[in-house]
């Protein structure tokens, strides 16, 4: 969009985006705008296709031939004895590369008018995806490494939908920094005055809205989280590729003979010792790098009253920008270990960002492991919630409930040392092994104990609070607003004891939120409660 | 246990029963369908059973799983029936399911994205078929199974028209 165009349309003038305009004019990509006549018909004035940065397309080229190397190698290694024909397929494979990089950013458009977004793709198979504006819950902004060097990014739009296919993701990937701030701006703080919009577009929030920073204390936590394995597990996935495609073995390399040999002389308590020795502080080194390439300055900052913005990452950067009217709730999270050290994890319940295993990666993250009681009033903040919500007590689901968690935790143990007990009968098991196995009657009586002293709920102020979980306990804050549906469960065994899983449906988040084993009555009460009209018609007279 | 007392006994005190209740020829689709995976299992069973020439633990096995499967597809069909039941109003969708576990789903009208109705191959046999609802919410499908094939299709447009009223769908 040039300064002119926006000059000859008096109709867009009077809207917020239309002031914006000019302050895109400068940037550098909109000056090429070979396709304004191409637009859909449902664009209704003549703004212009814009493209992704020309940088994208070295960005591409070789990302696709970092992801293409270990098949290039092996290519290579079996073209040994034939150099010249490995070089070849070597050189088509860097130049299928380019060309895809070329396409990519030549037939790559995208179009932003008042009412919707479009983003057109595609050489031979064409699609042209279209969102309209005010369905975006979030914008995602993220730069690996190879991005940040050349100074691009790759925009993500979430809009909701749970059944995307892979090539129907909304994103943009290529965008100069500059370009991916102002769509980021203009596509989120749409309702803010033209000032703030260029202020958002500019320069990052006022230091007022900061609600927290990464703190180096946090780092404690870092050996008490599971980013440390998934670390050594890439590591360790890595080494392997090498091996396999290098054909080098570092098993029979004479340092790590050296070492086995070493370690197998060793008596047992001593390879015990020595082990620990090792694996403990090589896992806390691995942990707290780990957390600091994820986190590294880590900002959550609300802009003004209309979005929420995370910020973090030390080699990849990834700036997750949240629409306040599209937050649906906050989950707590407490794994154990955590739980043990006084630290959480706060995640967002907001449609367009997918949680659960991926949460970090998915960027519906809020805090990183930080201190409970920071999260707690963070998401007390976010949610505009009494603080009681976020850290207060829960009702409990009484006795019925207890019994359940002792009977199921115990009846697993049993089901355990009963397997134990008959291998032993069979021959297959030793006695020792079956009397070590009645170690875990006293740990599911444990495990039992704390699962009931989680398990609560809480209904107040249009939001409804759930936390159940031992291992993994959470909490989540969910708005009643945003349920749309309830499913009641109940096996044979809750029917004896008068209890049941009310479970409120969402499109945000986990897209289900569980009341578990609560009494029928209370559960009724808490659905009536939370959306009236919708259960009150099928409630027995 | 009489069918009476299990259909009492998966009442939810303080919530009511939906209004209707699915094709009675569900019961026929319901039997159907245990006998034949009940078979294909045995099936399998014998085939093994077969290589070590009807060893004596392997006939015990094969009867007992007759058994269990003659048990599963004498009773399940009939409880499934008696719990089964659904009902649309204008402002939601209220179904109940299961038999040893009980599920009930209540779903607004207004919240309704997709509607569909499909028929298995054995369903046809029946002149049954199923009507799903779906929501916004990953987690919010709702299924009514076991209906008439001409019952489902009128469900259908009667859902098309109540959600047609309701614009939004709360995400």
């Amino acid at each position: 969009m040039t300064v002119s165009d926006a000059a000859d349309q008096p109709a867009a003038a009077d809207q917020p985006d239309a002031a914006d305009q000019p302050a895109a004019a400068d940037q550098p990509a909109a000056a090429d705008q070979p396709a304004a006549a191409d637009q859909p018909a449902a664009a209704g004035e003549p703004q212009a296709w814009q493209r992704l940065s020309a940088r994208s397309m070295i960005v591409r080229p070789l990302t696709d031939l970092v992801r293409l190397l270990p098949v290039l190698a092996v290519i290579v290694i079996l073209h040994r004895g034939r150099t010249v024909g490995g070089l070849l397929w070597g050189i088509a494979a860097a130049a299928l590369a380019v060309v895809s990089g070329l396409v990519h950013w030549a037939t790559t458009r995208y179009l932003i008018t008042d009412e919707r977004v479009y983003l057109r793709r595609g050489l031979l198979n064409t699609r042209t995806l279209s969102v309209a504006r005010d369905r975006i819950r979030t914008v995602d902004v993220t730069a690996h490494l190879l991005h940040r060097v050349l100074g691009v990014c790759r925009v993500s739009i979430g809009t909701g939908r749970n059944d995307l296919r892979g090539s129907e993701n909304f994103h943009l990937d290529g965008l100069t920094r500059f370009d991916a701030e102002s769509l980021r701006a203009q596509l989120l703080a749409r309702g803010a005055g033209p000032a703030g919009l260029q202020a958002a577009a500019q320069a990052p929030a006022p230091p007022g809205g900061e609600l927290a920073r990464l703190e180096a204390r946090w780092l404690r936590f870092a050996p008490l989280t599971t980013t440390g394995l998934v670390v050594l597990g890439v590591l360790f996935g890595s080494v392997i590729q090498l091996n396999n495609v290098a054909e080098v073995n570092l098993a029979s390399s004479g340092p790590v003979r050296q070492i086995v040999s070493d370690f197998a002389s060793l008596s047992f308590a001593q390879r015990i010792v020595v082990g620990m020795a090792v694996a403990i502080p090589g896992y806390m080194l691995v942990a707290v790098v780990g957390y600091i390439t994820a986190y590294w300055n880590f900002r959550l900052v609300r802009d003004g009253n209309e979005t929420l913005r995370i910020t973090r990452g030390l080699l990849s950067v990834r700036a997750t920008t949240i629409s306040l009217a599209r937050l649906r709730g906050v989950e707590i999270s407490e794994p154990l270990l955590l739980r043990a050290a006084r630290g959480a994890r706060g995640i967002a319940i907001t449609t367009g960002l997918r949680v659960g295993r991926g949460a970090e990666h998915e960027g519906s993250l809020l805090m990183p492991p930080a201190p409970r009681t920071m999260i707690q009033n963070v998401a007390a903040d976010v949610l505009a919630v009494p603080l009681e919500l976020c850290a207060g007590p829960l009702a409990g689901h009484g006795p019925a409930a207890r019994r359940r968690r002792y009977t199921r935790a115990l009846a697993g143990a049993l089901a355990i040392i009963g397997a134990i007990g008959l291998l032993a009968w069979l021959g297959h098991a030793s006695g020792p092994a079956l009397l070590a196995s009645l170690a875990l009657l006293p740990v599911a009586a444990l495990v039992a104990a704390d699962r009931d002293r989680s398990l609560g709920h809480k209904l107040a102020g249009g939001w409804l609070v759930t936390r159940f979980g031992s291992l993994a306990r959470r909490r989540s804050i969910l708005g009643t607003d945003a349920i749309i549906g309830w499913r009641i469960h109940q096996t044979w065994f809750q029917r004896r004891q008068g209890l049941m899983t009310l479970t409120a449906t969402t499109a945000a988040g986990h897209q289900h939120y569980s009341v578990r084993d609560v009494p029928v009555a209370v559960g009724l009460a808490v659905a009536t409660a939370a959306t009236g009209d919708l259960v009150r018609p099928f409630l027995a007279s | 246990m009489t069918t009476d007392g299990i259909a009492a006994s998966s009442r939810l005190p303080g919530l009511r029963d939906p209004a209707n209740r699915v094709s009675r020829r569900a019961i026929g689709y319901w039997t159907a369908r245990a006998v034949f995976s009940g078979a294909t299992v045995l099936l399998a069973e014998l085939a093994v059973a077969a290589t070590t020439g009807f060893a004596a633990p392997w006939r015990v096995a094969l009867l007992a799983t007759a058994a269990l499967f003659a048990a599963h597809a004498a009773i399940m069909p009939r409880w499934r029936y008696r719990v089964h039941r659904w009902e649309v109003t204008d402002q939601a969708l209220y179904t109940r399911s299961g038999w040893f576990s009980v599920h009930w789903r209540i779903a607004p009208i207004s919240r309704i994205q997709t509607i569909d109705s499909h028929r298995s191959f054995g369903e046809r046999v029946f002149g049954l078929a199923n009507v799903t609802a779906t929501t916004a919410s990953a987690a919010g499908p709702v299924r009514i199974h076991g209906l008439d094939r001409r019952l489902a299709d009128q469900l259908l447009d009667q859902l098309a028209v109540v959600t047609g009223r309701a614009p939004g769908d709360a995400t």
